[in-house]
C-alpha cells in the first residue's frame, strides 16, 4: 500500500470522472466479448488473462453479454502517446448498460459508464 | 501615486483616533484570508459624497434629452417592475416597485429605461479614480456615495470647505457634465454624521459641521437618519421617539434593554459618541487561480475555456470583492520545462468575467503557446477600486434569495471541512466535453467556499 504523502490537496487539481476501470473480458472467436468479470487474471476467449491489474474495488458491472450494441475504435494522440482504443457497447444480463474497451497497444480490457 | 507614498513612508503612523494630521493605519485581517494582513487606512474626519438616484443620473448623462423628463429605470432582474424614478414622474405618483403598467397608467408620458449596470458602476468607478488622487482614504458605501477620509487634508487643501471645493473639482466632467447640481457633499467627524450632512445639503452647496455645532445639528435629525433596521424604526417611532435628541435624553440601559447592541449602537450615535472612520484599503496582492492539467492541453478551444473558468475562480476570491481589475496575466507552464506568459491591461477597469476573459483568450489566439500545456494560471495584477459586489443588485428580492442559499451552502462546505480535514464535496466541471476519449470530458475539483 502506497503511504499517504501527507502534502495538502490542491483545490485546483482536478480529479478525472469516469476513469476506466479494468476488467477480465471473455472474446468469442470474432473478438467480441461475452463475459465480463472482476480482474482476477481469467480469461480470454480460451481463457486466457487479458486483464492482468487487479481494480481498486469492484467492477462497477459484471456478468454475461447479452447484446453488442455499437463497435467502434479511436486511434488520437499519436503524436504523444498513442491511445488506440476499440470500445464495444454491451447491454449485460440484468439489462445494465455499459461500454468496454480494450487496450490495443497493451491487450487489456476496461469498462466505463456510456 | 500619494497612497503609494503614505504606504511606504508612514506604515507606523501614530494613533488610529486622533482628531488630525496624515491618515493613519491599521491592519485589515478580514480582508486578506491566507491571514497576512494587508494595510488599511483611516481616518476620522470625512466628507462624504452623494449622487442621490446614481444609476438613473449616469443615464441622463449619457442621454441628456431625458433630463426634466419623467422616466423610470427598470428593475435589473425584473424588467416589469420599476426600480429608480426620477423626481418629475415621482411628482406624477409614480413609485418605486410600481409595474409598468401602473406606472404608464398614472403616468403616460414616462420614458422606461433599461438598466446598464456595468455602465454605472464604470461611471462610479471613474469618480473613485478622480477621488484617489485628492485622499489616499476612499471607501465606497455604495454605487453613488462614498466617504472621503480627510485627516491632514488642510495642510495641502486648506479649510473644510477649500476641501469640499477640491473633491467637487476632481469629479466634475467625470463621465458626469453638470454633475454639480446633482451632487450632495457632507463634511463632519465621522461617516454617520458627514453622511447625515451630504443628505441634508443642498445640490451645490456642500454643508460642513464643525465640532462644536455636531450636537446641535444631531439633534434636530429624525430618528429615520440612524442605521438601524426597519423593525428598530418601526418600534422607535411606537415609543413616540421622533428626533437624535429624544434618543439621546434617555439612559442608554434603557435603549439596551429594548434593542439590545442595535439600540446601544443607536444611543451612542444620537449622543455623538460613536465615530465610525473611513477605511481605505491598500489594493490588495495579486489573486491567482490556476489549473493542472490532467494531460498536457494543446486545443485552443480547451484552453479558451479553462481561462473563462479561471477569471471566474479569480474573480470569486474574497480579496477581489470592491476591487476592479486593471492587469490580467495569463501564464503557462508547458512540456519540457517551457513557459508562456501575456499580459493584458484594461483600459476601463472591470469586474465582469466577459471582459478579462475576452482580450486573454484573444491574445492566446494571436499568439498561442508553443507547446501542449500542462498548467494554466489566471493572475489578477493590477487592481482600481470598484463597488461591493453586486450592490446594485443587492435590493433585489431574489438575489438576496440567491446570497442566502449561496451563504447557506458555504456553511455547510466549511462544516464538512472541519469534520473530515478537507474539503469533501465537489463540483463537475468541464474539461474536454467533446473529446472522444470518455474519461477527458469532465472532472472534479474541490469545492472551496
Amino acid at each position: 500500500m502506497v503511504p499517504h504523502s501527507r502534502a495538502a490537496v490542491r483545490v485546483d487539481r482536478l480529479r478525472a470522472l469516469n476513469v476506466p476501470t479494468p476488467v477480465a473480458v471473455t472474446v468469442d472467436d470474432d473478438g467480441l466479448p461475452v463475459e465480463v468479470r472482476p480482474s482476477t487474471g481469467t480469461v480470454t476467449g480460451d481463457d486466457t488473462p487479458v486483464a492482468t491489474r487487479r481494480p481498486a474495488g469492484p467492477p462497477p458491472s459484471s456478468g454475461r453479454i447479452t447484446e453488442v450494441l455499437e463497435v467502434w475504435r479511436i486511434d488520437d494522440e499519436w503524436w504523444r502517446v498513442p491511445i488506440t482504443r476499440r470500445y464495444v457497447d454491451v447491454v449485460l444480463d440484468g439489462g445494465a448498460h455499459v461500454v468496454l474497451f480494450e487496450d490495443l497497444q497493451t491487450g487489456e480490457w476496461f469498462v466505463q459508464q456510456p | 501615486m500619494r497612497q503609494h507614498r503614505w504606504q511606504s513612508t508612514r506604515q507606523h503612523a501614530g494613533p488610529v483616533n486622533r482628531r488630525s494630521g496624515p491618515p493613519a493605519y491599521g491592519a485589515d485581517e478580514h480582508s486578506h484570508p491566507t491571514g497576512r494582513a494587508s494595510r488599511t487606512l483611516v481616518s476620522d474626519h470625512a466628507a462624504c459624497l452623494w449622487i442621490p438616484l446614481f444609476p438613473l443620473r449616469c443615464e441622463e448623462w449619457r442621454r441628456p434629452e431625458l433630463v426634466g423628463l419623467p422616466a423610470a429605470l427598470l428593475a435589473p432582474t425584473d424588467t416589469r417592475r420599476a426600480w429608480l424614478v426620477s423626481p418629475v414622474a415621482r411628482r406624477m405618483g409614480v413609485q418605486p416597485g410600481m409595474t409598468v403598467s401602473q406606472a404608464i397608467g398614472l403616468c403616460p408620458p414616462l420614458t422606461l429605461i433599461e438598466p446598464d449596470p456595468v455602465h454605472y458602476d464604470e461611471t462610479f468607478t471613474q469618480f473613485l479614480l478622480a477621488l484617489e488622487r485628492v485622499s489616499p482614504v476612499i471607501e465606497p458605501a455604495e454605487l453613488g456615495r462614498v466617504f472621503v477620509g480627510v485627516d491632514g487634508l488642510e495642510r495641502l487643501y486648506g479649510t473644510p470647505e477649500q476641501q469640499i471645493q477640491v473633491i467637487a473639482h476632481a469629479i466634475s466632467g467625470k463621465g458626469a457634465e453638470g454633475n454639480d447640481a446633482v451632487l450632495r457633499l457632507g463634511w463632519a467627524r465621522g461617516k454617520f454624521l458627514s453622511w447625515i450632512a451630504a443628505a441634508r445639503a443642498k445640490p451645490g452647496a456642500p454643508l460642513v459641521i464643525h465640532a462644536e455645532h455636531s450636537a446641535a445639528f444631531l439633534a434636530r435629525q429624525p430618528v429615520a437618519a440612524l442605521p438601524v433596521g426597519s423593525d428598530t424604526h418601526r418600534r422607535l417611532q411606537q415609543l413616540g421617539l421622533t428626533t437624535l435628541a429624544d434618543v439621546a435624553r434617555l439612559p442608554e440601559p434603557a435603549l439596551v434593554s429594548q434593542f439590545g447592541g442595535e439600540g446601544r449602537r443607536a444611543w451612542r450615535l444620537a449622543k455623538g459618541l460613536e465615530v465610525e472612520q473611513v477605511t481605505g484599503r491598500g489594493r490588495p496582492e495579486p489573486i491567482v487561480a490556476g489549473l493542472d492539467f490532467p494531460m498536457p492541453a494543446a486545443d485552443r478551444l480547451m484552453l479558451a475555456h479553462a481561462v473563462d473558468r479561471l477569471v471566474e475562480r479569480a474573480l470569486s476570491h474574497p480579496r477581489r470583492t470592491g476591487w476592479r481589475v486593471q492587469t490580467a496575466r495569463l501564464r503557462a507552464r508547458l512540456e519540457h520545462g517551457i513557459s508562456w506568459t501575456t499580459d493584458v491591461t484594461l483600459k476601463d477597469p472591470s469586474a465582469d468575467r466577459k471582459r478579462i476573459a475576452g482580450p486573454l483568450k484573444t491574445r492566446l489566439e494571436l499568439a498561442p503557446p508553443t507547446g501542449a500545456v500542462e498548467r494554466l494560471a489566471v493572475e489578477f495584477v493590477a487592481f482600481a477600486p470598484g463597488t461591493g459586489e453586486l450592490q446594485l443588485f443587492a435590493r433585489d428580492a431574489d438575489s438576496a434569495a440567491r446570497a442566502g442559499r449561496r451563504h447557506a451552502l458555504h456553511a455547510a462546505a466549511r462544516e464538512i471541512k472541519t469534520r473530515f480535514q478537507h474539503s469533501r464535496l465537489f463540483h463537475v466541471v468541464e474539461v474536454q466535453p467533446w473529446s472522444r476519449i470518455p474519461e477527458r470530458r469532465y472532472a472534479l475539483i474541490d469545492f472551496e467556499p
